[in-house]
């Protein structure tokens, strides 16, 4: 066991499969606290279910998942209070106020001082001027600033984003990648898919791609971002031809 | 108590909204109203035995409000992919479940509180002392009705046919409850407690318990993947 | 780590037969055929004419069988959705799905052959007795149960879904005969067949029905296997291409 307790999430073996359809085969991967982590793919190459099993939201059908050490399947509650989830989805209810959302959710979460909670998130993201609109009158890109904010109010170590960037015009992407690398400290753990690989290299420090359910490459993005992009590209091709 | 709070969060969150949108008081209710009215065309609703009648319309349109009720709680959470909200909090998945059957219960409740009265009134119906039977009656086969609805309405989402198929599933395995209800009713509308009702009632309790027990211990088979 | 991946395990798993699963099969076939043979010509000519209600007494060496597999199947529904919920094998669900299948089937032939014999008999097709009234609704149960199979594309919710569906209903139909029971409380039934006052050449024309059923349930039960293996493996082939 490590000495420090590391908020680290560690996958071993883990597969989610019914019959023929494999979502997960076999994955192992190691994301150390302080990882930024994109997750790249084809549609359909397990990209979601590798989130979601790390969120808590789907059950491996063997393997296990540990945050910190700890098995999800154990002791989901306590963890997934660890963790800060975005999906392309917003999460949110379209007739309530961006306030009350988040609220409801900093009640959901437990938060002792929720009216602050949600002040600080707010403020965090640029949202206090439309905290009293309704999420059905915001736009795409303020709805994906109140949906961080929303996975935000809890202060996070770990923090999942599936696919953050669809739909967003590019100045709200730009905010976004900004964002994120405000967020990337050493003590947070970010994951994020994409399938757009120039996001990719514009943050994150390391790349898993998957294919068919398997990591088919995982590497630092350090130098030589083209060579990573090349490589990408290749897998992909060669995925459109089988 | 670590599913009270956030049951009573998303509770009050489902409140809320309805204060907003009066999405599902409004259409149920109305819907609820004219099932009524249209029952009493339909059936005798006069002369003897009409309690017997009155007391299975009765139930009908409680069975409707709460399918229809339970059906729209579940759909909102649908939507923007609210339930995954839901799930990735540290929230129990027991206490989203005792969430939802609260809110499902009040919207029913709603509904049946203003029916119930104007029913007696627009059948000429005198339950006199049996009006207590009557409230026990909506309190014991409601909460039948809910549990096993707001665990099939978890499902019956993410199916093709949507909230379509809830009464499908509801319906049969509710039919206990239902005779159960409609045979308590007719005792309350008759005056009270009649031969057998303290069974019929009991029958309810038994079967809310153990499909209460079945919902908790099943509702994160239906909500994860 | 095993060397083999999912996708030949999967493989496996979905291969359409293996000898000894068609042994099986046919050892099934094979003994539904004799004892169904057996069971006809027993009930024909071994078991004796009932003094009161002639030849069509003898429709019950099939009705009270079929209502056997009919009840055995919804166990096994049970049985079969406990363990998916517990393992989340992908067997387990097949052997659920094929299982009610069969059993809608047998439960429909109670509900045709019950009437037929009590036309001549009471008089009347159709009267709300508590058994009936507990068929009836276990036979809704199980088709509200395959109707829900046929509107969940995906394979696992499929599975989830209709485990807690199965397990639901089952547990529902001892109650739902008790409140059948309750209901017409005040019409005692004076027609119920007890198994005491029958002849003894019957009471063995009814046990050789009850095994001759479950051999034609088990043989019917593989065959529906089969089937949803062979689909798998349809669906395996699909996701390879």
């Amino acid at each position: 066991m490590d000495a420090a307790p590391a908020l680290g999430i560690s996958l071993r073996g883990v597969t989610k499969a019914f019959g023929a359809q494999v979502a997960l085969d076999h994955v192992d991967l190691e994301i150390p606290q302080g990882s930024f982590l994109a997750v790249m793919g084809a549609n359909g190459a397990g990209k979601t279910t590798l989130l979601k099993t790390i969120a808590g939201l789907a059950v491996p059908t063997a393997g296990s998942v540990r945050i910190a050490g700890v098995e999800m399947r154990e002791a989901g509650p306590r963890l997934r209070a660890l963790i800060g989830v975005v999906s392309h989805e917003t999460m949110l209810y379209a007739d309530l106020t961006a306030a009350e959302n988040l609220r409801f959710h900093a009640r959901l979460f437990g938060l002792r001082h929720p009216r602050e909670a949600v002040e600080r998130a707010g403020e965090r993201l640029g949202i206090t001027p439309v905290l009293d609109r309704p999420v059905r009158a915001l736009s795409r890109g303020t709805r994906q600033r109140v949906a961080l904010a929303r996975a935000l109010l809890h202060d996070p170590a770990i923090l999942l984003l599936d696919e953050p960037f669809t739909g967003l015009d590019e100045a709200a992407a730009a905010s976004l990648t900004e964002l994120l690398e405000e967020l990337a400290t050493p003590e947070r753990t970010l994951v994020v898919t994409l399938h757009d690989v120039v996001r990719a290299m514009a943050g994150p420090r390391r790349l898993v791609v998957l294919s068919a359910g398997r990591i088919a490459l995982d590497t630092p993005i350090d130098t030589g971002s083209e060579a990573i992009a090349e490589t990408y590209l290749g897998l992909l091709r060669e995925e459109a031809r089988r | 108590m670590s599913w009270l709070g956030p049951a009573l969060a998303i509770a009050g969150k489902d409140l809320r909204l309805e204060t907003k949108t009066r999405d599902v008081v409004a259409s149920v209710g109305l819907f609820v109203l004219l099932v009524v009215v249209t029952a009493s065309f339909a059936f005798p609703t006069a002369g003897a035995g009409r309690e017997g009648v009155a007391a299975g319309v009765l139930w009908m349109a409680f069975l409707f409000a709460a399918l229809l009720g339970m059906g729209r709680s579940m759909a909102i959470e649908k939507e923007d992919a609210c339930l995954e909200g839901l799930l990735v909090s540290p929230a129990p998945r027991e206490a989203v479940f005792l969430g939802k059957l609260l809110t499902n219960l009040g919207f029913t409740f709603a509904v049946e509180v203003v029916i119930l009265p104007l029913f007696i009134v627009l059948l000429q119906l005198r339950p006199g002392g049996g009006l207590g039977l009557l409230v026990l009656d909506a309190l014991l086969g409601t909460l039948g009705l809910v549990t096993v609805g707001t665990l099939f309405a978890a499902m019956a989402v993410n199916t093709r046919g949507r909230e379509a198929i809830l009464p499908l599933l509801v319906m049969p395995v509710s039919v206990p409850v239902m005779v159960a209800a409609v045979k308590v009713a007719e005792a309350g509308f008759a005056g009270g407690m009649g031969e057998g009702t303290l069974s019929w009632l009991l029958l309810m309790v038994g079967y809310d318990a153990l499909f209460l027990l079945v919902a908790l211990a099943t509702f994160h088979h239906v909500t994860e993947e | 780590m095993e060397t083999h991946t999912l996708r030949s395990t999967a493989t496996e798993l979905a291969t359409p037969d293996t000898d000894e699963a068609a042994r099986t099969r046919r050892l099934w076939g094979l003994l539904a055929a004799i004892s169904l043979t057996v069971l006809l010509a027993m009930a024909f000519w071994y078991a004796p004419e009932d003094a009161n209600q002639g030849p069509v007494q003898r429709i019950f060496y099939i009705h009270v069988p079929s209502a056997w597999i009919g009840f055995l199947a919804f166990a096994v529904v049970f049985v079969a959705s406990i363990a998916f919920l517990a393992t989340g094998a992908r067997r387990f669900d097949e052997l659920a799905a094929s299982s009610a299948e069969v059993g809608v089937v047998f439960t429909t032939a109670v509900l045709i052959t019950g009437p037929l014999w009590g036309r001549p008999v009471w008089g009347i097709y159709w009267t709300w007795d508590p058994r009936l009234t507990s068929f009836l609704m276990l036979w809704l149960i199980y088709l509200s149960y395959l109707v829900l199979r046929g509107y969940v594309p995906e394979p696992i919710r499929r599975a989830r879904f209709s485990a807690v569906l199965g397990i639901v209903g089952f547990l529902d139909v001892p109650i739902v005969y008790l409140s059948a029971r309750w209901w017409r409380s005040e019409h005692p039934t004076q027609f119920v067949v007890e198994g005491g006052d029958l002849p003894p050449q019957m009471l063995v024309t009814m046990l050789v029905g009850v095994v001759a059923f479950t051999f034609l349930y088990l043989y019917l039960l593989s065959v529906r296997r089969r089937v949803a293996r062979l689909r798998a493996a349809a669906e395996l082939a699909e996701v390879g291409r």
